[in-house]
């Protein structure tokens, strides 16, 4: 936003968010919603959209409140951003799309305990600018979802041989579906192999 | 001394009330909505057992309050009837019960004779995406649509995929046969339930 310096920061946090210091291959957090709602990939692009902006709006609330909270209850104001924030999606998606409310259940109130949203509330917005800490938000929230829509795309199409409910010509004819990607067992092993791919790629990036 | 001890409660008083007053807001300007849509997804799911489901939201609601009469009031019985003038056309008999996660709810539904199934259809559910979840594609769902259910003998019964099938046999969704077995029991359960309570109003004077 100010011009000079604060450019190559926001590059930075956003480079962080999204590969040096990704909240899943990087970080390991908020394995507990990989494993639950990567099955279908409708699932995970609304679950990921709803934790993406869940993230960068509790960041920046967490960021604007940060000179009056004292520390030793800040946890305590932390949880109670997120949760309201996660009580907002939840009651949108049962107003106005009941389906998926359905369909996600009870992690769309899960959403308040994952670890990623407390880890930058705590690691980021609580000692820096609202700006900074919205795009810090935002750009982990993204993080997280791309190494989401790897893995939900790899387990819809070997387990059902769909990617977004669309057959895809080859897997469903001659493809035998997998029936444990669709299984929770599934994530753990889909998972697994993404952070494998993703950290041996890193070092190679830092060289060049 | 007293002061900074305090003030982290005032604060957390100060910020909770904020918060919560504004959710209670929200909450209130969607529970219509959000009542609306729970109420004609079941709209939904009785029409469906007789194909009549087609259209949005207001033309389910409209054909329902024309065509569908609810149970009465204190009366045992809780199917719903499709009615055309004063002649009963069909029978929807709600079911719930336990799935493989969360409870499944849905209807059966039935020709006017009470034993020949015309449909059946879910309004809730939370079963394995692309297994158990697979009760709600309508090649499942199909299946159902002319079979029989007889008075004690001929119980639903969801078969292995390539048995041969009965008139009251269905074929079971492979790799998932916890949701199929529960729904068996379930659909069952809801059947004979009815039948025992419609014939104690018969036997009784």
């Amino acid at each position: 936003m100010t011009p000079q310096g604060d450019s190559p920061t926001t590059r930075k946090i956003v480079l962080d968010g999204l590969w040096h210091n990704n909240p899943i291959f990087r970080q390991i957090l908020g394995i507990c919603s990989t494993l639950a709602v990567t099955n279908l990939v409708l699932n995970t692009v609304v679950m990921c959209t709803s934790l993406t902006l869940v993230t960068a709006l509790s960041c920046l609330t967490v960021s604007l409140l940060r000179h009056w909270t004292p520390r030793n209850i800040r946890m305590m104001v932390q949880t109670l951003i997120i949760a309201f924030y996660v009580i907002i999606v939840d009651l949108f998606l049962k107003a106005y799309w009941p389906e998926m409310s359905r369909n996600l259940g009870p992690f769309v109130g899960l959403i308040i305990t994952n670890c990623i949203i407390m880890g930058r509330c705590e690691g980021f917005a609580g000692s820096n600018k609202p700006i900074p800490s919205l795009i810090d938000g935002f750009f982990n929230g993204l993080g997280y979802s791309f190494i989401l829509l790897g893995i939900a795309c790899s387990r819809e199409l070997l387990g059902m041989g769909t990617v977004l409910g669309f057959s895809i010509p080859w897997f469903t004819e001659h493809w035998d579906k997998w029936v444990i990607m669709v299984m929770p067992p599934g994530a753990f092993f889909t998972l697994a192999v993404m952070i494998w791919i993703c950290r041996s790629i890193k070092p190679k990036e830092e060289k060049a | 001394m007293k002061e900074k001890s305090l003030f982290p409660v005032g604060y957390m008083f100060v910020i909770t009330a904020v918060f919560s007053s504004v959710l209670i807001g929200l909450n209130a300007f969607t529970r219509g909505r959000v009542e609306a849509n729970q109420r004609i997804a079941f709209e939904r799911a009785v029409l469906e057992v007789f194909g009549l489901a087609q259209g949005g939201p207001s033309q389910i609601h409209e054909r329902f309050v024309e065509r569908i009469s609810p149970p009465k009031k204190g009366s045992y019985d809780r199917t719903y009837v499709l009615k055309e003038g004063d002649t009963t056309k069909g029978i929807a008999l709600p079911f719930e019960g336990q799935g493989f996660w969360a409870p499944i709810r849905g209807i059966l539904g039935f020709q006017p004779d009470g034993k020949t199934i015309t449909g059946i259809s879910f309004y809730e559910q939370s079963e394995t995406p692309g297994l158990g979840a697979e009760i709600l594609k309508p090649y499942f769902r199909e299946q159902f649509e002319g079979k029989t259910v007889s008075e004690m003998d001929k119980p639903v019964r969801l078969r292995p995929a390539g048995s041969s099938l009965d008139s009251n046999e269905v074929h079971a969704i492979t790799g998932a046969t916890q949701t199929c077995t529960r729904l068996e029991r379930i659909l069952n359960d809801a059947i004979k339930e009815w039948r025992s309570d419609s014939s104690d109003k018969g036997a009784a004077p």
